[in-house]
């Protein structure tokens, strides 16, 4: 498959993508207002705390906005690529529709992973980057180049282990049909992510670093931005997301040759 | 083309015992039990053939389709077309096929069908003047033009079955498999698909492997017909071939030009009254004279025929005859 074809097939699932999006002007600006007032509601509760202390485990107030302002980011992603994919697929498997996504000559993985992006979503997405532009800004040092360009790594990285993890998940569809509320699960965990790990003590840091890795996708390209995170620590969460998608695509894989399709 | 030798494919469900404490049994200890949904089948296909998929529900046709067109992988047995291995699903024999199924849609219900057009045409790397020349030709021939920038959502099933022929020949394949293209749909519209695939075959020389539960669609369009039931492949021929085999009655019709008294009724003791007033008498080819003769001394008389039996006769002696080596 060549990229022309894969940016053809990008370009023209985008294009649907946005033409459904449209379709009700009303909610398509609802939808919008709406993802503006969660990204309030995620950074009031940090300031109210900040007003208190100037520092919670070794973090200020511009600092930990940095977390939460990769967390809304995180959250838009996930919101626009990831989740109605899920659902999206997850229906096709139930009511057999799936055997057509099987039969175009797109390599399956990408094609239900583009196939029902949210455009709505991303406005959530763009502000995220915004409040962790403000954060940025305020820091003293400000981040040099090198620091940014490590934590847009880190934030891909991030993404392609979310990506990995929701793949697994699609995959199992293929046995369990019903997975929609697995992504619910994920959700929830993912907002743990919410806060810098360093809030967290003990096992559940542990956990929420390395094992369903939360923190690591907020909070360490936080801790790029601040100029503190170890090189050997970057290149071992690059390893990470990449072993894991490759993990990840050869369930995929195997899950592929046991589809049974609904019958009709 | 087509060459398909020993296909199998076995699919392994949980069994469960009737009712709410079968559900909790089977929460707890699952048994399973294998489905032999197609059994050791094999034929091949020439290019530019139309073929037809005879068989009762859950014969093992759809099962055949989904590993031919690569969306099952066979538990057992080899299948090639095009000279491709079709469960490795490769782009290359992606783009030279199609299924269509009459039960699932892939056109995007909110959107006009136009929409779903140029999706695939993206997908499939179709070329845009190429792409549009082949709508072209199709809406026309399936007399469709006004309907495609409609929502998909406001068109009727046989509007909706149209739309869907045109998305899934875009790439203009070279071996269509149709599952039930018709179902559903009624008769006038069922001509319509007919006369189309027919049509299609003509011009483009592709090769098409149908299913359909209407007889009339395998007798329109199949001069050869493959027949599976229980997943064995049972008969694999020309059309005329089966009913010849399978269907050695005729059927002796009259239609009486007034009601026939009981007398004469009891005279012509082969005969039955039809609903419609007709006198039928189903006899061996063998006695079809000794009818004749007996309708021509004992019934008012005005027309008569001999009739091969309808195809759903055929086929339904053919199932009833087989279904206990199964």
């Amino acid at each position: 498959m060549s990229a022309t074809a894969v940016l053809r097939a990008v370009v023209a699932e985008l294009r649907v993508a946005g033409m459904l999006a449209m379709r009700y002007r009303a909610s398509f600006l609802a939808e919008t207002v709406m993802s503006f007032g969660w990204v309030a509601w995620t950074v009031i509760p940090l300031l109210v705390v900040y007003e208190y202390r100037a520092d919670v485990q070794g973090w200020t107030r511009d600092q930990a906005l940095l977390v939460v302002g990769l967390f809304i980011t995180l959250e838009g992603l996930l919101g626009a690529l990831v989740e109605p994919n899920l659902r999206a697929v997850v229906e096709q498997v139930r009511d057999g529709t799936f055997d057509y996504t099987l039969l175009k000559p797109i390599d399956t993985q990408l094609l239900v992973s583009i196939h029902r992006i949210q455009p709505t979503e991303l406005p959530h997405a763009l502000s995220g980057l915004v409040v962790v532009g403000v954060a940025a800004s305020r820091l003293d040092p400000l981040p040099g180049l090198g620091d940014v360009a490590a934590a847009a790594l880190l934030l891909v990285a991030g993404l392609m282990l979310l990506h990995g993890l929701w793949t697994i998940v699609v995959a199992t569809s293929f046995w369990f049909v019903r997975v929609d509320n697995l992504s619910v699960l994920l959700r929830s965990l993912l907002d743990a992510g919410r806060w810098p790990v360093g809030y967290y003590r003990g096992i559940v840091r542990f956990v929420l670093t390395w094992i369903v890795p939360v923190g690591l996708i907020t909070t360490f390209p936080a801790m790029a931005l601040r100029g503190q995170l170890q090189p050997q620590l970057l290149l071992a969460t690059c390893g990470v997301s990449l072993g894991f998608s490759l993990l990840a695509r050869a369930v995929w894989r195997f899950a592929l040759r046991h589809y049974t399709s609904a019958s009709s | 083309m087509i060459r398909v030798a020993g296909l199998t494919k076995h699919y392994r469900t949980p069994k469960k015992a009737p009712g709410l404490l079968g559900s909790i049994k089977s929460l707890v200890r699952r048994e399973y039990e294998t489905v032999k949904a197609v059994e050791d089948v094999s034929f091949t296909i020439a290019p530019g053939e139309r073929v037809g998929f005879l068989g009762p529900n859950g014969a093992g046709k759809t099962t055949t389709l989904k590993m031919l067109s690569g969306l099952l992988v066979p538990t057992a047995g080899e299948v090639e077309v095009l000279g491709h291995r079709p469960s490795d699903r490769l782009p290359g024999y992606l783009s030279r096929i199609t299924l269509v199924m009459g039960q699932k849609q892939q056109l995007l219900w909110d959107l006009p069908a136009r929409e779903t057009f140029e999706l695939n045409r993206a997908l499939f790397g179709v070329a845009r003047d190429e792409a549009r020349r082949t709508v072209d030709e199709l809406t026309e021939l399936l007399e469709l033009k006004a309907l495609l920038d409609r929502p998909v959502r406001n068109l009727s099933l046989g509007e909706r079955m149209k739309c869907e022929l045109v998305a899934a020949l875009l790439h203009r394949p070279e071996v269509l498999f149709l599952d039930e293209p018709t179902i559903g749909l009624d008769v006038r519209m069922q001509v319509v698909v007919r006369r189309f695939v027919e049509e299609w075959n003509r011009r483009t020389g592709a090769t098409i492997l149908l299913t359909s539960h209407y007889m009339a669609d395998i007798a329109a369009l199949c001069p050869r017909v493959i027949v599976i039931s229980a997943g064995r492949l049972r008969f694999d021929g020309p059309l005329q071939d089966l009913v010849r085999r399978h269907g050695t009655d005729r059927r002796v019709v009259v239609a009486p030009v007034r009601e026939p008294t009981p007398e004469e009724l009891a005279l012509a003791d082969r005969f039955q009254r039809t609903d419609d007033g007709k006198l039928v008498a189903t006899v061996p080819a063998a006695d079809v004279k000794a009818a004749v003769d007996q309708a021509l001394r004992a019934l008012p008389i005005q027309d008569l025929a001999v009739e091969e039996p309808p195809l759903e006769d055929v086929i339904a002696r053919l199932f009833a005859e087989q279904e206990p080596a199964a």
